[in-house]
């Protein structure tokens, strides 16, 4: 596999060629290491020090103190931690389902395409943030709800995408090729039609952790996502909100950590879906010499 | 003779690329006079479709122009975008290729006809629907005043295309630049859009620039010809002495390089190479390493030669004109890369040529369901294949012809057991395959392999050519057993790739030698019989040869029968044995290549085969042409009796009732299915006044 | 016509009918099921049996799913637990002021994001192109509810122009109340839209602009302007449409958020208190409701698509 190994570089040096996904990149690493390692910092985000509660930023405390004296800063970094997570786990689930429901839904077509595809149309019929709020309501408010709520909302994306992918695929000729060879489906399924289908896939791994990490800071935000005193960003702009008189920064500096996140995925998945999008191009998919 | 319309010196034009600009056209001159059509030819990248845009000023914003191009009072290279403006539609009109993306789908045609006039205030509002329906019965549309208010969707393609020629005619321009007005239709709308075009630059004078691939088409409507390669004219002379006496070798080449339909079936003599395109030339002449008369002369590597007049009105771009005497056959490179030498070492000694035929279908039908409302109930057929019978026999070909939707490939794929038959049987090898399960069809699959028309959508884009051919060995298990790489190897020197290429991707490749790979693969598992689905449409002109002689050197070392699917009579004359004309989901007629091509019986035949045009100018005022009405019904309302009855031009009450059935007739000597068959002279003064509507 | 938009209903009937089971299935899947919901925790196997007959929870799930739905579709959806109203009464209160808003907020969307679209489409690699493209990425990046925190602090803390918190006044009352109430929630959606918006149709602008018939528009004289006014913006606006209808069926539901960052009293912050106080009666009610909204409105963009649409014929 040292071919894909090859391909993979490439592709990595042309997405790092847009400064934007290079900046996105690395702001999401320096999240992701802090986040990783806060518990080896001698800082605790639930120590409490009622005396310095709402203080502004200082050289003691960066993005200031909240109403129970804690550290902002601090329970950021470990906010990033419930975040990613989440997201992490979400994107998992959303995936490990959809992706399975789409290739299944595309290849075969017929009954099991239009079940399948009716379940979507299901869950896609509200909104993510209902859908999200509804299944907590009936399961309970925990990390685990949250996590489950923001992935179920992940799986139309990837069963849709995955099956349109699969679709045009089986009506290329390279997967009727296989066909004509005397491949079994399950040959031409996942040798030739799944590694195909990897590129719109793999921006949608991205596009839904941004997704996921903005869903679970709105149900935090909303008072039903991960409940307190786990540190989490929605949460502590719910929080933060009541004090806008009193500390202004104390919504302000955790939302911008979370927009500059949500900034990056972005940018970094919209870099990789046209350097994908180039390479298949080279691949000359639809250009004829016939028209000389 | 007055003063040109249009005169062209020097033209360049360059695409600025990231980095790097790309040349496109480097330095044309010519001049077009009124009344006349000016034949530019070439392949791909030669310049042809960049300089007609130039003409009118519609580059993209990243081509940079220089040269003067005078049209009329304009100069197109300096004017304003507003002078630009006002020439296009009045002075020069064009007409596209593809008239399903050139017209704007959600506008009603008459408005899209009319409104560059009402722009150029040259018609007002109030007439413009009066002048639309006036255009639009000039070409032939019927009915004019009920469709001038249609959209696109709601015409044929041959009807979309006059719509176009009305459009680029309406403001009775001096210059019609038509830019491959045929290629994306059918063979007999072709000829109707052709004699439409023909008709309408006569009445009113204009000229014409018509750029094309297609040297038959040039033969038939040219006065004059351009030849251009990398981005330069390498000739220009008149018609005739282009293709009787042609002064540049790349001329020669091409017309020795292309298969006849009027013509036997001696071997063809391919350009060797692809062509060269502007961005990668390295001084001297571009042409040279392609080129018969080279031979590696230091002044064709040092200077890159001018136009210069080699006749009275014949212009070449070749330091050795002189030296391609009229009729010398040129010495074109034979090889088209590698010609299989080694290969009865490596396959399997052909068979004796078994008794009976190896494949034998019967009765075929393929029958697709239309679907509509929610609950998808069935609402009727499309009757794809309808009832068809043709067999092969070992070691030949069997050609199978017909223009888009008549069901030849769905014919070929329903062979090869892709696609599930509604009725009839398949016989492969006196086995009956027609409805076998999917691990006995595995092993029928063996000796039964498909080439595809496109190579760039055939080969899985991210496996390297080497595991492509591969590919067919692994999927049944006997990669080692064949030999493994070695054997991979020497299937590619049988196609005349290098083993030097087995670990690129396709992207790699040209189109000729992804074509190549393709082969390559349906050869990996010994087939007795390849079906073949164009597999030269999607290729240039030079390189169509070299994969035709392939085939056939394959044919010959292997013992190889083939199903040879193809929509060009020209390349199925070449190369068939025997040929199949399929109309709308059955074949009408079937013979000896001879007996077909020269005597044929079924109406159908006879105006296909008048209508493909012949690349010699000679021969466009001795022949007759059939120009059918109408276009090919759709599969799934064909009309009732004989489907070919609404077009034909022998029809009688009795081909509406009822169907012909396809057999042999007394006298004929070809199989067909017509109430009237018979040859063409016999019935010609009715037919001409009948048909050339 | 009228045959069309009962077959695109019909079509959504599957996915309307599974949704419901969805909803009604929701209160057994609570720990405790319906009657534990009601008793609490510590009531007697007694007290739960009878609780049971009288909901009717002891028929076969099936007559049960009916009975809600029959009742449902005549508009009883039953009683809040919270506050003794009706829940349809509850709903129809809140209804007018999400509609509001999410009007508003397209209005707001369409202000910003066609010309964003335009602009950049017409000279795409520009410094104006990439700059209008940054405009819509970082309308799509901002969280509603960050950028309302932020547009709140601006406007209502330090310039003490507008309300922080947003009440729901009709238009046809106060004009200029109803202005002063909605334009801080509805920039805020607004701005997320235009992002969407600006993205989609600069998108299927720049597709359109290379398309052939751009070229021929070109060749027959038309003026830049006539060919995208006439030709461009006609084709590109036909799937612009959809889009737009969409986004507005996702805010009869979706503005949720951004009714809670502003306190707007609208259909959101209704499912958001019956939430937290485990309402679940309220809970189905309001769910079922936007569903069938979102449901609604997705036809209606459907069908205002295939008659603007010449290449859709109804048959």
């Amino acid at each position: 596999m040292s071919g894909a190994a090859t391909r993979a570089l490439g592709m990595a040096k042309r997405l790092f060629r847009n400064k934007g996904a290079l900046a996105g990149f690395a702001f999401i690493a320096t999240v992701t290491l802090l986040a990783a390692f806060a518990g080896f910092l001698p800082f605790d985000p639930l120590a409490q020090n009622i005396v310095e509660s709402l203080e502004g930023p200082s050289a003691a405390h960066w993005f200031g103190t909240d109403e129970l004296g804690r550290d902002i800063m601090v329970r950021v970094v470990y906010g990033a931690r419930t975040s990613l997570l989440t997201a992490a786990g979400a994107v998992a689930i959303a995936a490990a389902i959809g992706i399975p429901m789409g290739l299944v839904a595309g290849f075969f077509g017929g009954w099991r395409d239009a079940v399948l595809m009716r379940l979507v149309d299901v869950l896609l019929a509200l909104p993510g943030i209902l859908f999200a709020m509804a299944l907590i309501a009936v399961i309970g408010r925990s990390q685990m709800a949250a996590l489950v709520a923001v992935g179920v909302h992940g799986i139309p994306g990837f069963a849709r995408i995955t099956r349109a992918q699969v679709l045009s695929l089986r009506k290329r000729d390279f997967v009727t090729a296989v066909e004509a060879l005397g491949a079994s489906s399950t040959y031409s399924m996942f040798r030739t039609v799944l590694p195909n289908s990897w590129s719109p896939i793999l921006v949608q791994v991205v596009v839904l952790s941004s997704v996921a990490i903005l869903l679970e800071a709105a149900l935090a935000f909303l008072g039903v996502g991960i409940p307190p005193p786990t540190p989490s960003w929605g949460e502590m702009l719910r929080t933060g909100k009541s004090y806008l008189y009193e500390a202004p920064y104390y919504a302000v500096l955790p939302g911008l950590v979370l927009t500059l996140t949500i900034l990056s995925l972005d940018t970094i998945g919209r870099a990789l879906s046209v350097v994908l999008e180039d390479r298949q191009m080279i691949g000359g998919d639809t250009k004829l010499e016939r028209v000389p | 003779m007055s003063d040109p319309i249009l005169s062209v010196r020097a033209l360049e034009v360059t695409f600025a690329g990231t980095g790097v600009s790309v040349p496109a056209v480097r330095g044309v001159d010519f001049d077009v006079w009124p009344n006349e059509v000016l034949g530019i030819v070439g392949e791909s990248g030669s310049g042809k479709s960049v300089t007609a845009l130039a003409l009118s000023g519609l580059l993209p914003p990243n081509a940079r122009v220089g040269g003067s191009i005078r049209l009329g009072s304009v100069d197109v290279t300096t004017a304003a975008p507003e002078a630009l403006r006002q020439m296009r539609g009045r002075d020069v009109g064009m007409v596209f290729q593809d008239p399903t993306t050139s017209l704007n789908p959600v506008l009603p045609i008459g408005r899209q006809v009319i409104e560059g006039q009402v722009a150029h205030g040259t018609v007002t509002a109030q007439n413009a629907r009066a002048r639309a329906v006036e255009l639009l019965r000039e070409v032939d549309i019927p009915d004019p005043a009920g469709r001038v208010n249609q959209f696109p969707h709601q015409f044929s393609g041959g009807m979309r295309q006059r719509a176009v020629i009305a459009m680029a005619m309406s403001g009775r321009p001096q210059l019609i630049i038509a830019d491959e007005p045929t290629t994306a239709l059918d063979v007999t709308v072709q000829a109707q859009v052709l004699s439409v075009l023909a008709r309408r630059q006569a009445e009113s004078g204009a000229a014409v620039i018509l750029i094309t691939h297609d040297l038959g088409v040039i033969a038939e409507m040219a006065h004059r010809v351009a030849v251009m390669y990398a981005g330069r004219i390498v000739e220009s002379g008149k018609v005739g002495d282009i293709f009787k006496r042609p002064s540049h070798p790349y001329t020669m080449a091409l017309l020795k390089s292309l298969p006849r339909i009027d013509a036997g079936g001696e071997r063809l003599v391919p350009i060797p190479g692809t062509p060269a395109t502007p961005a990668e030339l390295q001084g001297g002449c571009p042409f040279r390493p392609r080129c018969a008369i080279a031979n590696g002369r230091a002044r064709c590597a040092e200077a890159e030669p001018a136009l210069r007049a080699v006749g009275d009105s014949q212009f070449s771009a070749c330091h050795f004109a002189e030296e391609l005497a009229p009729g010398a056959p040129p010495r074109a490179g034979d090889d088209d890369a590698g010609a299989p030498a080694i290969v009865t070492a490596l396959q399997a000694p052909p068979k004796a040529a078994e008794d009976g035929d190896l494949l034998a279908v019967d009765d075929l039908h393929v029958h697709f369901p239309i679907r509509a409302g929610m609950l998808r109930r069935r609402v009727g057929w499309v009757r794809a294949v309808n009832g068809v019978s043709l067999s092969v026999r070992a070691g030949e070909t069997l050609g199978l012809v017909g223009e888009s939707g008549c069901g030849k490939t769905t014919t070929g794929r329903t062979i090869m057991g892709l696609i599930p038959p509604s009725g009839g049987r398949i016989t492969f090898a006196g086995q009956d395959i027609t409805n076998l399960t999917r691990s006995d069809m595995r092993r029928v699959r063996r000796h039964m392999q498909y080439v595809f028309q496109d190579p760039y959508a055939s080969l899985n884009p991210i496996k390297t050519a080497g595991d492509i051919v591969a590919e067919p060995l692994r999927i049944h298990g006997i990669y080692d057993e064949m030999g493994g790489a070695a054997r991979i190897g020497a299937l590619f020197e049988m196609v005349g790739l290098s083993r030097q290429h087995l670990n690129r991707y396709p992207r790699e490749f040209s189109g000729g030698q992804k074509q190549r790979i393709g082969i390559a693969r349906a050869l990996a598992l010994q087939p007795r019989l390849l079906i073949l689905d164009e597999p030269v449409a999607a290729l240039d002109v030079s390189i169509q040869a070299q994969i035709i002689n392939l085939l056939q050197d394959l044919q010959r070392e292997l013992g190889l029968a083939y199903l040879f699917i193809a929509h060009d009579l020209s390349v199925v004359r070449h190369i068939s044995d025997r040929v199949a004309v399929m109309y709308l989901g059955r074949i009408v007629e079937e013979a000896g290549k001879t007996a077909l091509f020269e005597t044929p019986n079924h109406p159908y035949t006879q105006s296909l085969l008048s209508a493909v045009p012949v690349p010699d100018p000679d021969v466009r005022s001795k022949r007759r042409r059939i120009v059918l009405q109408g276009e090919i019904p759709n599969p799934a309302r064909p009309p009732s009796g004989c489907t070919f009855h609404p077009r034909c031009f022998r029809a009688t009450d009795l081909c509406s009732a009822e169907a012909p059935a396809f057999e042999m007739r007394p006298g004929l000597a070809t199989r067909s299915a017509c109430h009237h068959a018979g040859p063409l002279a016999a019935a010609a003064p009715a037919e001409t006044a009948g048909a050339s509507a | 016509m009228t045959g069309y938009v009962l077959r695109r209903l019909l079509q959504l009937l599957p996915v309307l009918l599974l949704a419901s089971i969805g909803i009604w299935a929701m209160i057994f899947a609570v720990p405790g099921g319906p009657v534990g919901m009601i008793l609490g925790e510590n009531a007697t196997p007694d007290q739960v049996a009878a609780m049971t007959a009288q909901l009717g929870l002891d028929r076969p799930v099936v007559v049960q799913y009916w009975s809600w739905l029959t009742s449902a579709l005549a508009g009883d959806l039953g009683v809040s637990i919270h506050s003794r109203q009706t829940v349809l009464s509850l709903i129809a209160e809140r209804l007018p002021a999400t509609i509001q808003l999410g009007l508003a907020s397209i209005a707001v969307g369409l202000l910003i994001g066609v010309p964003v679209a335009v602009i950049s489409a017409l000279s795409p690699g520009s410094w104006l192109d990439r700059t209008l493209s940054g405009w819509s990425a970082l309308a799509l990046g901002v969280p509603t509810f960050w950028l309302g925190i932020l547009l709140i602090l601006l406007f209502a803390v330090y310039l003490q122009w507008l309300p922080s918190a947003s009440g729901y006044v009709p238009i046809w009352q106060s004009p200029l109340d109803m202005l002063r109430n909605v334009v801080l929630p509805a920039l805020t959606l607004g701005v997320y839209v235009s992002g969407i918006f600006a993205r989609f149709l600069r998108a299927s602008l720049v597709a359109e602009l290379r398309a052939d018939y751009v070229r021929t528009a070109r060749s027959k004289g038309l003026a830049e302007r006539d060919v995208v006014g006439r030709h461009v913006l006609r084709n590109a606006l036909l799937p612009f449409v959809t889009i737009v209808g969409l986004m507005l069926a996702n805010f009869i539901g979706g503005t949720v958020v951004t009714e809670a960052v502003f306190t707007y009293p609208g259909l959101g912050r209704l499912l958001v208190q019956a939430i937290s106080t485990r309402d679940y009666p309220l809970i189905q009610g309001c769910i079922l409701v936007i569903l069938v909204i979102y449901v609604f409105v997705s036809v209606m963009v459907d069908v205002v698509y295939a008659y603007i649409d010449p290449r859709i014929e109804y048959s």
